[in-house]
């Protein structure tokens, strides 16, 4: 019995055992956006391609990532956001949306009228793109993607002219997405 | 000699075959609660609370107090330790003859201490891996920790990380480190993210992401393939000065932090990270399947070890039973995915790794002795 006390008192310590506080010097990790890496045990996120001449920003704010366009410099650019779940679903977003251009909301029915589908190597990719009213017209074309779990949102949004120039290469973007 | 007051009947009570039989019908009922609570627990916290617990706890529908209900895997296992040892002491001719016996019994109580040594020290997290990537680090996905990160530094960032159990409401957490302090005001393990609509109550966020976002508490999700989106709502402080209040999330991938002194911070609620002193690159991942079938035949990932304190620089094969054990850590193959550019390596630091298989060595040597002796008496007096 003493040696069974022996070893439990070994033992006991560990149970124990506190978490601290830690601080280390560790080289800079990748700006890949990489919500919930570990479901699936995968890391990274979503990776793109960029068409030539775009230019990647660090994300910010709700951004995962900014994409500048030199040739629309000003007048247009790209953001990609990144949250869990379906966000309130698509008709919500699409709303969303919808309310940022000053329209009107639609309804379940009318979701598919506006709706394009794009193939990806992360699946199908809805794509919706709506113009505001007023003399000066604004433009968002918007890609939504689920992932591991996750929503991803591409949003191109400017002026209207600049958004239908950018707007192939931008299609483009969202057909080379991997994960 | 026998005792025959209480001490002696205790120690008799206690190196009885009665408790033998009862500790073994618990541990055989014990194992079918845990194989039945993994479907609505998962594995992990199955065992935790029934297998690696003394007592099994119970909280009815509706109250704040939990009740023992049932012993768990850690006292059983105790008491089968005692009894066996107390049996081993009082019955157990000690003589040569025996031997045999005496070396059995000491590698099935070595079993037990093995099991309690892997209870106590045994870490395990994972380390997803892409093929052309390094890694210096592990990490556990059932616990979080917050990354406070002073990223002004081109080459390299000074992270602060604070485990998961100092994130407690209420709690203020200060550091040599940090020119501020974090004052931790909600926690929660698992939570609903979304934007914050029109009629929202204001976030109580007011920098970052957060202060666009509703954010709100959801059951904790056990099962082991659920991940859960945990929540810290922390404001940083230096001295009366609010440097904001940030809602940090593992489901978040956007960046979100403050300048302070010139420096600029950045948060981040992420999977525990257990550093490594070495690191290692995914060469190659082979996914090998039978001719003309999709049946797997087996995995292996050619890594590249680096321990450039220990003068190592190595290829290393992991697959498929076959792990790397290299600075008290066995990497084992785990899983896969992404179209086979992911490799995913389970990492084990358990110090008492060699106690089964000692246990199991001298469990087989005593019986080889016991046996021998018994046929060689027998061959004898067969003469």
């Amino acid at each position: 019995m003493k040696r069974l006390f022996l070893v439990l008192a070994l033992l006991a310590p560990a149970a124990c055992r506190k978490d601290a506080v830690e601080t280390r010097r560790v080289p800079k990790e990748g700006s890949a956006a990489a919500p919930m890496s570990a479901a699936g045990g995968a890391p990274g996120g979503v990776h793109w391609k960029l068409p030539p001449g775009w230019k990647e920003l660090a994300g910010n704010g709700m951004r995962a990532a900014t994409f500048r366009l030199p040739q629309a410099a000003g007048k247009a650019e790209v953001s990609v956001v990144v949250l869990p779940g379906d966000v309130g679903g698509e008709l919500a977003n699409v709303n969303r949306w919808r309310g940022q251009l000053a329209l009107p909301p639609v309804t379940e029915d009318g979701l598919a009228d506006g709706r394009a589908t794009v193939d990806s190597a992360l699946g199908p990719i809805f794509v919706y793109d709506f113009t505001g009213g007023g003399e000066k017209k604004t433009r968002l074309c918007a890609g939504m993607a689920r992932v591991s779990g996750t929503t991803w949102f591409f949003k191109l949004m400017g002026d209207d002219k600049a958004v239908a120039a950018a707007k192939p290469a931008f299609l483009k973007l969202l057909v080379g997405l991997t994960n | 000699m026998r005792r025959d007051d209480a001490l002696g009947r205790a120690a008799a009570a206690l190196g009885s075959m009665r408790l033998t039989a009862v500790c073994l019908s618990l541990l055989m009922l014990l194992v079918t609660m845990c194989t039945l609570l993994q479907v609505p627990l998962g594995t992990h916290l199955a065992v935790e609370r029934t297998i690696r617990t003394f007592l099994i706890w119970w909280t009815p529908a509706g109250a704040t107090i939990k009740l023992p209900v049932f012993p768990g895997g850690g006292l059983v296992g105790s008491l089968l330790l005692t009894n066996l040892l107390f049996a081993q002491f009082l019955k157990l001719e000690r003589s040569r003859r025996k031997a045999g016996l005496w070396i059995a019994h000491l590698g099935l109580a070595l079993l037990f201490v093995g099991e309690f040594a892997t209870a106590l020290f045994q870490v395990e997290s994972q380390m997803p891996i892409e093929v052309g990537q390094t890694r210096d680090y592990s990490e556990d996905a059932r616990l979080m920790e917050l990354s406070v990160a002073d990223v002004g530094d081109p080459a390299q960032d000074t992270v602060t990380t604070i485990p998961e159990s100092l994130l407690k409401p209420g709690a203020e957490i200060s550091d040599a480190a940090l020119p501020f302090t974090l004052k931790i005001k909600r926690w929660y393990a698992n939570s609903e993210l979304g934007m914050r609509k029109p009629g929202d109550p204001p976030s109580e966020a007011t920098a970052g992401v957060g202060a666009d976002m509703a954010v709100r508490e959801r059951p904790v999700l056990a099962v082991d393939d659920a991940q859960n989106a945990a929540a810290l709502l922390v404001e940083a402080r230096a001295g009366a000065e609010s440097l904001g209040t940030f809602w940090a999330s593992n489901a978040l991938g956007a960046p979100q932090g403050f300048a302070r002194e010139g420096r600029d911070w950045r948060l981040t609620l992420r999977p525990r990270r257990y550093y490594l002193p070495f690191s290692m690159t995914l060469k190659e991942f082979k996914h090998d399947v039978y001719p003309g079938t999709d049946i797997p035949k087996n995995f292996s990932s050619l890594v590249r070890l680096r321990d450039a304190g220990a003068g190592e620089d190595r290829d290393a094969l992991i697959y498929m039973n076959h792990p790397l054990r290299y600075g008290g850590k066995a990497f084992y193959q785990a899983s896969f995915g992404k179209d086979d550019r992911l490799s995913v390596f389970q990492v084990v630091r358990n110090p008492g790794w060699l106690i089964p298989y000692l246990s199991c060595a001298l469990v087989a040597l005593g019986m080889l002795m016991h046996f021998g002796l018994k046929l060689s008496a027998s061959l004898r007096s067969a003469k």
